[in-house]
């Protein structure tokens, strides 16, 4: 089990992660809101950036890392792969969240609206959605071979579906209303783009230390619910 | 069994089953007609804002018909214990699927076009000459809901909040077929000429395309467990 041995040979370096990313988030942060310019056109408002962007990358790369997990799992069977996939989806409600609240909470000076039909915008939310759903739809299966499988079916067929609601919210868009608002074409400055980047290797960091903390707690979870049915067993017999 | 014969078997029981108790087209259709009246005496509608709202308001009532049908689906395999049956039935799983999926796709287009004379009637549309082209996007939006509709029901049926979970995965997964269908439906009702709603059609067909080869290839994973 190739990934399996992987995932156990990153654990041993847990906790390096966890620092590492804590440093360079604290250095990111710093030189974010203090020693970078406000942008030209947004002022100081363009420091959400440091937060947002960051949330967003790692939220993609959580939905990402759930997608190849559930293939692997429905191909090789290993529950240790089921379990990162599991802990991945969790980690990437967290992200998503984040990314959507710090995006909102940006839109309205900028945009001067909390919510508008944007293709990232909606396809962040079913994005959501979707991981929540298969959460919920986890929590509500009791053998874990099925709760394993049932999952990844649902995130393989939700990640076919992001690109085209991302592209039928997008043709929707350009179809019927001209583009009012768009991405940001312009080129970012280096003392700007410097702290954005460290962020980015931050949150990377982070997104991996939280995963392997939390891949190991879903690991120790299942051996101890295992453990509990065999005890039980033991009593009824 | 050929592949063929066993989506003609499962499609014909489901239909044999459905004409004996009349169960789900029942719910599905009286559900509907609740929806529309409700819509008809909440929106109090000149000829203009019943253009504009008349697509999202079909397919909202469709939508919610296609939930409970769908996710009726496998509850009398489950009901009658022959979901195993499916399991060591020597036919190919995606076929049976295919099957599911056929009889699905039949009892909601049936359900639509019952319906939709109502429509006609109660928000005085006037679209009777555009009916086949109406009639296309009924066709194309409705193998979409039933190719999601359908794994999903065989993927929430036997959980414990299973009225809960079909609903909460199939509408997020939809969103593209509400929006080619709402736009298409638009596009129609508006008297636009065929190429400036043509694309959204297109883009039903590739995501039907797209939805049934995946769940076609994952059913057979569902049916392991």
């Amino acid at each position: 089990m190739v990934i399996s041995r992987l995932i156990a040979r990153l654990q041993r370096y847990e906790g390096w992660f966890g620092v590492a990313a804590g440093l360079l988030i604290m250095v990111g942060l710093y030189m974010g809101l203090v020693t970078s310019s406000p942008d030209y056109y947004q002022g100081e408002v363009v420091r959400i950036m440091y937060i947002h962007v960051p949330a967003a990358q790692s939220a993609m790369f959580a939905y990402t890392v759930l997608f190849g997990g559930s293939i692997w799992y429905l191909w090789k069977r290993d529950p240790i792969v089921d379990n990162m996939s599991h802990a991945a989806a969790g980690i990437g409600v967290f992200f998503t969240l984040i990314a959507l609240i710090t995006g909102s909470i940006w839109a309205k000076p900028t945009w001067n609206t909390w919510w508008t039909w944007d293709p990232r915008l909606i396809s962040f939310t079913i994005m959501l959605l979707i991981l929540v759903g298969y959460l919920m739809l986890r929590t509500f299966l009791e053998d874990k071979e099925k709760e394993a499988t049932y999952g990844a079916i649902l995130a393989i067929v939700g990640f076919v579906d992001l690109p085209i609601i991302h592209f039928s919210v997008e043709w929707w868009r350009t179809l019927h209303q001209p583009l009012s608002i768009s991405t940001r074409g312009v080129s970012i400055a280096s003392d700007m783009l410097i702290p954005l980047l460290l962020m980015s290797i931050g949150f990377y960091l982070l997104f991996t230390y939280m995963l392997m903390v939390r891949t190991q707690m879903l690991y120790l979870e299942r051996l101890l619910e295992a453990k509990r049915g065999r005890m039980l067993s033991k009593v009824h017999v | 069994m050929h592949f063929f014969n066993v989506i003609k078997w499962i499609a014909w029981k489901d239909l044999l089953s459905e004409l004996r108790n009349r169960e789900n087209i029942s719910s599905m259709f009286f559900f509907a007609l609740i929806v529309i009246l409700i819509f008809s005496f909440s929106f109090s509608l000149d000829p203009k804002t019943t253009h504009e709202l008349m697509p999202g308001i079909i397919w909202i009532a469709f939508g919610f018909t296609g939930i409970i049908g769908l996710g009726k689906s496998f509850l009398a395999e489950v009901h009658n214990d022959c979901m195993e049956y499916f399991q060591i039935v020597p036919a190919p799983k995606g076929a049976i699927y295919l099957g599911k999926f056929s009889g699905n796709v039949l009892f909601m287009l049936i359900v639509e076009i019952i319906l939709f004379p109502l429509f006609i009637l109660f928000f005085n549309l006037d679209v009777l000459e555009k009916i086949p082209i109406i009639l296309l996007i009924f066709v194309a939006a409705t193998i979409g809901l039933s190719a999601l509709g359908t794994l999903f029901s065989a993927l929430t049926v036997q959980i414990r909040a299973r009225e809960v979970m079909f609903p909460i995965l199939l509408l997020p997964m939809a969103v593209p077929i509400f929006i080619g269908a709402v736009e298409a439906t638009r596009g129609v009702f508006s008297g636009d000429p065929l190429p400036m709603y043509v694309d959204w059609i297109k883009l039903l067909v590739v995501f039907d395309g797209i939805f049934m080869v995946v769940s076609f290839w994952v059913f057979e994973f569902i049916l392991d467990y």
